[in-house]
């Protein structure tokens, strides 16, 4: 090893040229408070009200795409989670069950206001009128229509309109 | 002033810290900004210099020191005084440092501090002057130059080595903790480095 450091007499000498490299003339005076003013500036921000940061400078949304771009794993499983939320609202929205029923209900309404005489059935039915499918019987007594209308006969348990 | 002088402490550095730094390091821990601004005098030069060989960039030594003294004031809850508060605060500058210089990679900007004018006096610099340079002073600013072009040209690890050694005069031991390595590597990349500035700086070493 001190054969080594012999070989590296030179430019150990030279090294000692960095030493001498100093910063600008009372850089260190202020340096400690310019660190204490930076803390204490970080914790009046920490400290700032939750709403202003929330509302005001968006900084969750600055920190939110901070992470998205750094870890390239997270952006990509956030895109897929928005993606997966999309696919998920067009399915629900095109099943025909779950997006008529708010109408149904509304048309329900009205049609049991103009409706002569309640329908009476034997077997238990839900606002609409249908019959139930907990109890699959068909029934020859009319239902309210939740166009306003008679219908004909029950439906059975299938579901599926007559003359479909 | 000359910067980073050598350091004087060899292997004391896990012995208990002197009780006065211990107090500040505890008062700190409470939030008492009043010690951490006398722990903050006590090692800035240091880490300032530190980053600085490493950067040769004064704003961005300046920026680093500061957020490396930020960041130790907020994590010293989590310092549980396994090694002296130096080390564990030399350990947060030096990754702060080098996560800095993988980003900065090819866009280097040398900003380089002055020299001292007690450079002039030095004889060991003085002895590496070429007769054929008409002026010392040139001579030594072409020669910091060249010598910071040079350690920018090794990797970071190499360079810190180098610098934490032969620049701050740190034992193997310290750099070993501060790198969170075994000495072998330390020497290992010390001899490399030194091998690898030799031939860079041919040119001017006798």
């Amino acid at each position: 090893m001190n054969e080594n450091e012999n070989n590296f007499e030179s430019l150990r000498r030279l090294m000692v040229l960095k030493r001498y490299e100093t910063p600008p003339p009372g850089y260190f005076n202020y340096f400690s408070s310019q660190v204490l003013q930076r803390i204490r500036a970080g914790d009046a921000g920490t400290s700032a009200n939750w709403v202003e940061g929330l509302f005001g400078r968006a900084a969750w949304l600055e920190r939110l795409l901070q992470v998205l771009d750094v870890k390239p794993v997270f952006a990509s499983a956030f895109a897929g989670a928005l993606c997966l939320l999309l696919f998920l609202g067009i399915i629900y929205a095109e099943r025909p069950d779950l997006t008529s029923q708010p109408v149904l209900q509304a048309t329900t309404t009205t049609a049991s206001l103009t409706a002569v005489s309640p329908p009476t059935l034997s077997q238990p039915t839900d606002q609409m009128g249908i019959v139930s499918s907990t109890s699959p019987v068909l029934s020859l007594q009319p239902v309210a229509s939740p166009f306003g209308q008679q219908s004909s006969l029950a439906q059975p348990v299938s579901f599926s309109l007559s003359g479909n | 002033m000359i910067m980073s002088a050598p350091v004087t402490r060899t292997d004391d550095s896990e012995t208990p810290a002197p009780p006065d730094e211990e107090l500040l390091v505890r008062g700190a821990r409470r939030g008492d900004l009043e010690a951490y601004d006398e722990l903050v005098r006590r090692h800035q030069e240091r880490i300032y210099a530190t980053i600085y060989h490493m950067t040769a960039n004064h704003e961005d030594a300046n920026d680093l020191a500061q957020e490396s003294f930020i960041k130790a004031f907020q994590a010293l809850k989590s310092f549980k005084g396994g090694s002296s508060f130096y080390t564990w605060l030399y350990r947060i500058a030096v990754n702060k440092t080098i996560n800095y210089l993988k980003q900065r990679k090819n866009r280097t900007h040398m900003s380089l501090n002055d020299l001292d004018f007690q450079a002039e006096h030095d004889p060991d610099l003085m002895a590496l002057i070429s007769d054929k340079t008409p002026r010392r002073e040139a001579g030594l600013t072409e020669l910091q130059e060249k010598l910071n072009e040079a350690l920018l040209k090794l990797s970071e690890p190499h360079r810190l080595v180098v610098v934490l050694h032969d620049v701050q005069g740190q034992s193997h031991e310290e750099i070993a903790k501060i790198m969170d390595c075994n000495i072998g590597t330390v020497r290992s990349r010390l001899f490399y480095a030194r091998q690898q500035l030799q031939a860079l700086l041919s040119d001017y070493l006798k």
